[in-house]
């Protein structure tokens, strides 16, 4: 006999988990667009993110949003700066020479992270509300609701933003043909610097939800490798996909920890990926020209 | 022969024997080697560092005295990473550098792969970061010295503390899903069955899973008198007892050794309130009577010092102690001996490192201590009397 209530709870626990992967997956999806780089060093990026707001909110008297916001901003700003230091000069150099610097990125992250902060897990300040939340019956985690909420909110605005705003549509011509956008008068360069300074952004934000889940830590980074699942799932250049295959991975990794045991979560996840890399190699969502590394 | 040559060759023949002799007596007291493949960055740094520190200080004080027997103790440490492989890569270049009688290891998995070649090489014994179950076999890992209980033992001793706090009780166990959270699964269910409690609430996370509430409804559905946390640091502990408490919950909540640190303890905020968990040794500022140790410790630092300084400095102590014992009985000084000598020891007096004299028993000291967590104080403070299981 089923305990709908309880298949109902996991359900929510299981969208608001999707919600996070999708907000991260988002990060991964709008530089591959932009750049053809699979940028592995995303996770570490949304650590700094974590460590940047927990530096804030430790050292100063700042009210915390203006701590979330500084965060972000000098994330996306740290970003900008990995782009035209690191990645730029790679333009033109194969894309698993950018993919291997994008590995070592991560590990330099790790490093100046251990050296600024230290090695120690750490817990950011508590600043979301800590009741619960009651839909129904059905209990929700307040955190991985307001996650949910966040989430949902910058998905749909860029979704949006996609496919309205001027520099929305430089990016998609940027992603098309880098020639003609160059022919167009579109500033190329510029676009691939937005990209990388968004994403910071979005890892930044995400970093700040996941570690007041979780807590933080500088191996905190493998948070990555679980999204670029969802990423590959989705399809590594579609925006709709990041979405889809946040909340699907969420679901499938709940309900397989609820019903069969915390040991299963990964299996399922990853048996979901092997499937869709079986069936749909380019993704759910992905367009068919998608190189696979 | 003149009286000048007669004297060069009586000098000469004195200054050999003379050279001959302080050469025999500094090979009788050559340095002894602790070598460490250390965990000083990883996912471990955070516990390396203070393993570090602990047998830093441990050696120093153990030379400030005499070294052992008279030969001083030398440590020789390098990173690992808290990877296998560069953890064994550490071993080989220490062990082909100097001429090593014991060892600290960073990982079950380390002292399961090296232990073949620890006793090929006969020459040392090998403690280290592990508490694992499976290592405390005499039989099949006869060098390997585990200092404290194994987590097996952690667990028994929290059941063995709960059984008498509340007999009958209903206790869950939460895991992480890895070699360390699984260790002590099946004999902990085992152990709970005999002492006439209920652990048929057994939960397992994911490792580098972020949102828990999918467990903590399970917690929510069996309500659990007591529920023991393994296999981790901080996270997800903190958010279990959140959601638990928002829930309206009254469980209480426990943890074993590497999650017992107080600073870690302290960083959960409030929701620390009363957490429990086993230590096997003393915290930095225990108020106890007859610790010298402690007070020599706290002279050399004077900051906290984590619960993994304790375990570097416990380690250190007791591997030299092993090595004194084999020196005493006149035995060469190899993994055989030592061993033997780390068997014998038997009521030590650790200067409050421990706050009972310790015995080795297998290949661990099955010794330990339940404590609570007081915000207000911002301390772990002793829950229980000293725990011994026999």
């Amino acid at each position: 006999m089923i305990d709908w209530l309880f298949f109902s709870e996991i359900g929510l626990a299981g969208l608001g988990t999707g919600g996070l992967y999708a907000l991260t997956a988002l990060g991964f999806v709008l530089i591959y667009k932009a750049t053809r780089v699979i940028n592995m060093a995303m996770g570490e990026i949304l650590m700094l993110g974590a460590y940047v707001f927990m530096g804030f909110t430790a050292s100063t008297l700042l009210p915390i949003w203006l701590s979330i916001l500084l965060a972000i901003a000098c994330t996306g700003l740290i970003g900008g700066v990995i782009e035209r230091v690191i990645i730029r000069p790679m333009l033109g150099e194969s894309e698993i020479s950018v993919f291997m610097v994008t590995i070592g990125l991560g590990s330099v992250l790790v490093g100046l992270v251990e050296l600024i902060w230290g090695a120690n897990p750490q817990r950011l300040i508590e600043f979301i509300p800590k009741e619960p939340i009651f839909i129904g019956e059905a209990y929700l985690s307040s955190k991985i609701g307001y996650a949910f909420v966040t989430a949902a909110i910058v998905l749909a605005v860029f979704l949006a933003i996609f496919r309205t705003w001027r520099g929305g549509v430089a990016l998609r011509a940027t992603a098309g043909d880098q020639a003609a956008a160059y022919s167009m008068g579109i500033n190329v360069p510029m676009v691939f610097s937005s990209v990388w300074v968004i994403s910071a952004m979005i890892a930044a934000g995400a970093g700040i939800l996941v570690g007041s889940i979780g807590g933080i830590s500088p191996e905190m980074g493998v948070y990555g490798l679980s999204v670029l699942v969802v990423v590959i799932v989705g399809g590594l250049d579609s925006l709709l996909g990041a979405l889809i295959a946040g909340l699907m991975v969420g679901l499938i990794e709940t309900y397989a920890g609820a019903y069969l045991g915390g040991e299963y979560k990964l299996l399922a996840t990853f048996s979901l990926l092997v499937l869709v890399l079986i069936l749909r190699p380019y993704g759910l969502f992905g367009t068919h020209e998608i190189e696979r590394l | 022969m003149s009286i000048l040559k007669m004297t060069r060759r009586t000098a000469a023949a004195l200054l050999a024997v003379g050279l001959m002799g302080g050469a025999v007596q500094a090979q009788e007291k050559k340095d002894i080697v602790l070598g460490g493949s250390i965990p000083l960055t990883g996912v471990f740094a955070f516990a390396g560092v203070g393993v570090h520190a602990g047998i830093t200080d441990a050696t120093e004080i153990i030379n400030s005295n005499g070294g052992i027997e008279g030969h001083k103790l030398v440590y020789v440490p390098e990173d690992t990473g808290y990877k296998v492989d560069q953890s064994v890569a550490v071993y080989n270049k220490i062990t082909s550098q100097h001429d090593v009688n014991l060892y600290y290891g960073d990982s079950t998995a380390f002292a399961k792969t090296i232990s073949p070649e620890v006793e090929r090489s006969g020459k040392m014994i090998m403690a280290g970061a592990s508490f694992a179950s499976e290592l405390d076999d005499p039989e099949k890992y006869s060098k390997i010295f585990i200092p404290g209980p194994t987590y097996t033992e952690m667990i028994g001793i929290l059941l063995k503390y709960i059984a008498e706090e509340k007999p009958g009780a209903k206790v869950g166990l939460v895991h992480s899903d890895t070699e360390f959270g699984r260790d002590p699964v099946e004999t902990a269910q085992v152990q709970a069955k005999e002492l006439g409690l209920n652990m048929d609430l057994v939960i397992s996370t994911a490792p580098g899973g972020v949102d828990v509430s999918t467990e903590v409804l399970k917690i929510r559905r069996a309500r659990p008198d007591y529920v023991i946390f393994h296999g981790y640091v901080l996270a997800p502990i903190p958010e279990f007892i959140t959601q638990a408490r928002s829930m309206g919950l009254d469980t209480k909540f426990m943890g074993t050794f590497w999650s017992m640190d107080n600073s870690m303890v302290m960083k959960m905020g409030e929701v620390a309130e009363g957490f429990m968990g086993v230590n096997p040794y003393n915290y930095y500022y225990s108020d106890v009577e007859n610790a010298p140790m402690l007070e020599k410790i706290r002279s050399m630092r004077d900051t906290y010092q984590s619960n993994a300084y304790m375990q570097g400095f416990f380690s250190t102590m007791m591997m030299a102690e092993a090595t004194r014992n084999a020196i005493k009985a006149g035995k060469e000084i190899n993994g055989a001996n030592i061993k033997e000598g780390l068997q014998a020891i038997q009521d030590f007096d650790t200067g409050g490192i421990v706050g009972i004299p310790v015995s080795v028993k297998g290949n661990s000291v099955p010794v330990g201590r339940v404590y609570r967590a007081d915000v207000k104080q911002q301390k772990m403070v002793p829950a229980s009397d000293w725990i011994r299981l026999d």
